[in-house]
């Protein structure tokens, strides 16, 4: 462990939490800059199954953050709690100044196309080509034909895909696929992109070539929360990492490996 | 939204198909039953509508005694008050050499009959009533005086009554069953073709797709199968009638006023049903995958 990667221990407070990062996040002012903010959020599953507790943090803008743990510590449940696919419990969830619990249900699908999702079984409509499942995100939001015919070979292009783009998932290699569901995950140029393990299915080699389009996405100024398993990656990368254990946040640190050290 | 529709329709092909055919049948067996139901109670309510109650006069009735029958049908809540008809002798006459020339070989010497009353029903079930009505008198003069009978054609009245609520009620019967089956059939089918592509739909909602921009061309898929199948079952139905309907109705009954559904209306509803359970089933289905 390096000096400049200094462990920060969780606290209750969010906004401790939220101190200027290093120089590859910028930052602005914690409150106005927040682009995600959890504030004490728990999740209790019906027979008293506590899937998150009391989980407080503030990712800024532009940050790119690890979410780490067992199987089960309660990352999908973070995941699916920001997307608003099920509700919190108690807690407060705010994305981009919005929050979560007063955003009526109508407008759900408005935040998810602010909020980009990789998964990581790519979840690709498989009737489709890989332009055409592009070209679906933007077509959910009434985009006009000529900003799809513009946009989804720019999109491509950007994930080195162009010369695929008519091919359907299943003639791709799972790193393509996963490249189209990212391109697809961006082309609305969400604020935020939420990665559920977008590496888990791949081999290693191909890992490192969906990181290195991932962070060029975050160069860019999108925010991007990574949970994962792959801890070669988290080492190397040395970005902040959130670390949940049994639903509980148990490390948050600016430039952290993937186990405390 | 319609190419959305024709793209899955294309993508989902068996499916569409499955769904399609199981209109068509549904369609076409209720089509049947309709036509067959409509025909039956028409039949019914044709011979129910022939019974009637007949008051004879004695020959010597005076016309007291004839109008004091006249006032208790007049008074009589079950009597059809436009169709108490008045048969003269002469008429009684009259008519029974029209229906029976054989009795009347030779001239009779008088003419043994004397006026009579052709009373109608409100319902047809009401014959027995009317009759009682008027002959309530004692076991050796059961009737009023100056009236030597009253008929009703008894026996035959039940068993024609009995018969016609049978066929209703079986008809009845078959049209909801089969209105019921078609309607959980079709749903089905609709369901599993669309659990098949529950995933779709679950991706359709995480890239930010509206609930009515899946729904849209889900239902707008269950229209098409459902106006498909239910236009074919027409088809079908208007062809068999063409085919089997000039062989099979001479046998039937030679009464023109015995008439099934007209086609066209039986038509208009099968399509209608047919569009309403397509789409109603798809949009109903979708609702529990829509919760995403």
């Amino acid at each position: 462990m390096t000096a400049l990667e200094e462990e920060t221990q969780v606290t209750d407070t969010p906004t401790a939490l939220a101190e200027p990062g290093g120089p590859e996040t910028p930052q602005a002012a914690p409150a106005a800059g927040a682009m995600l903010v959890f504030e004490s959020v728990s999740k209790v599953y019906d027979p008293n199954v506590v899937a998150l507790e009391a989980a407080s943090f503030v990712i800024e803008k532009g940050e790119f953050v690890f979410l780490v743990g067992p199987s089960g510590s309660g990352k999908s449940t973070l995941i699916r709690l920001l997307l608003k696919e099920i509700e919190p419990t108690t807690g407060r969830i705010v994305i981009g100044g919005r929050d979560l619990g007063r955003l009526p249900h109508r407008k759900v699908p408005q935040l998810r196309r602010n909020v980009g999702c990789v998964f990581q079984d790519f979840k690709l409509l498989s009737d489709r080509t890989a332009s055409e499942n592009v070209a679906y995100a933007l077509k959910v939001q009434g985009e006009s034909r000529n900003a799809i015919r513009r946009k989804v070979p720019e999109v491509l292009g950007l994930v080195g895909l162009n010369h695929k783009s008519n091919s359907y998932p299943d003639e791709l290699s799972g790193g393509e696929q996963q490249r189209v569901s990212i391109a697809r995950a961006f082309v609305n140029h969400p604020p935020l992109l939420v990665c559920d393990e977008p590496t888990g299915n791949l081999d290693p080699d191909t890992s490192v070539g969906i990181m290195q389009l991932l962070y060029r996405i975050n160069r860019s100024g999108t925010t991007i929360l990574m949970a994962t398993h792959d801890r070669e990656m988290v080492d190397k990368m040395r970005r902040r990492v959130i670390a949940l254990e049994d639903g509980r946040i148990a490390r948050d640190e600016r430039r952290g490996g993937y186990a405390s050290e | 939204m319609l190419g959305e529709a024709v793209r899955s329709i294309g993508a989902n092909l068996s499916t569409t198909v499955a769904a399609t055919m199981t209109v068509l049948i549904g369609m076409f067996l209720l089509g049947l039953v309709i036509a067959f139901a409509t025909y039956a109670r028409s039949w019914s309510d044709d011979v129910k509508a022939g019974l009637v109650v007949k008051v004879f006069h004695d020959r010597d009735a005076t016309p007291q005694q004839v109008n004091a029958v006249r006032v208790m049908l007049e008074k009589n809540p079950h009597v059809d008050q436009n169709r108490i008809e008045f048969v003269s002798a002469e008429e009684g006459l009259a008519q029974m050499r029209r229906e029976r020339p054989d009795l009347f070989g030779t001239d009779l010497p008088y003419n043994p009959l004397g006026p009579a009353w052709t009373v109608y029903p409100t319902k047809a079930e009401y014959v027995q009533e009317i009759a009682d009505a008027i002959g309530q008198g004692t076991k050796a003069s059961p009737y009023p005086a100056g009236v030597h009978n009253v008929t009703y054609g008894k026996e035959k009245a039940k068993r024609i009554l009995k018969v016609a609520n049978i066929i209703n009620a079986i008809f009845g019967i078959a049209v909801l069953v089969l209105l019921s089956a078609a309607a959980i059939l079709i749903a089905n089918t609709i369901r599993l073709s669309i659990f098949a592509r529950r995933r779709e739909i679950e991706v359709m909602k995480l890239v930010g797709a509206t609930n009515w921009f899946v729904r849209g061309p889900f239902m707008l898929e269950g229209l098409i199968c459902g106006l498909v199948g239910s236009l074919v079952a027409v088809i079908l139905l208007f062809v068999s009638k063409e085919a089997v309907l000039p062989s099979l109705l001479p046998r039937l009954t030679s009464d023109p006023s015995v008439q099934a559904l007209a086609f066209w209306l039986n038509a208009l509803i099968l399509l209608g049903l047919g569009l309403l359970l397509g789409a109603a089933g798809s949009g109903l289905t979708l609702r529990r995958f829509l919760r995403v």
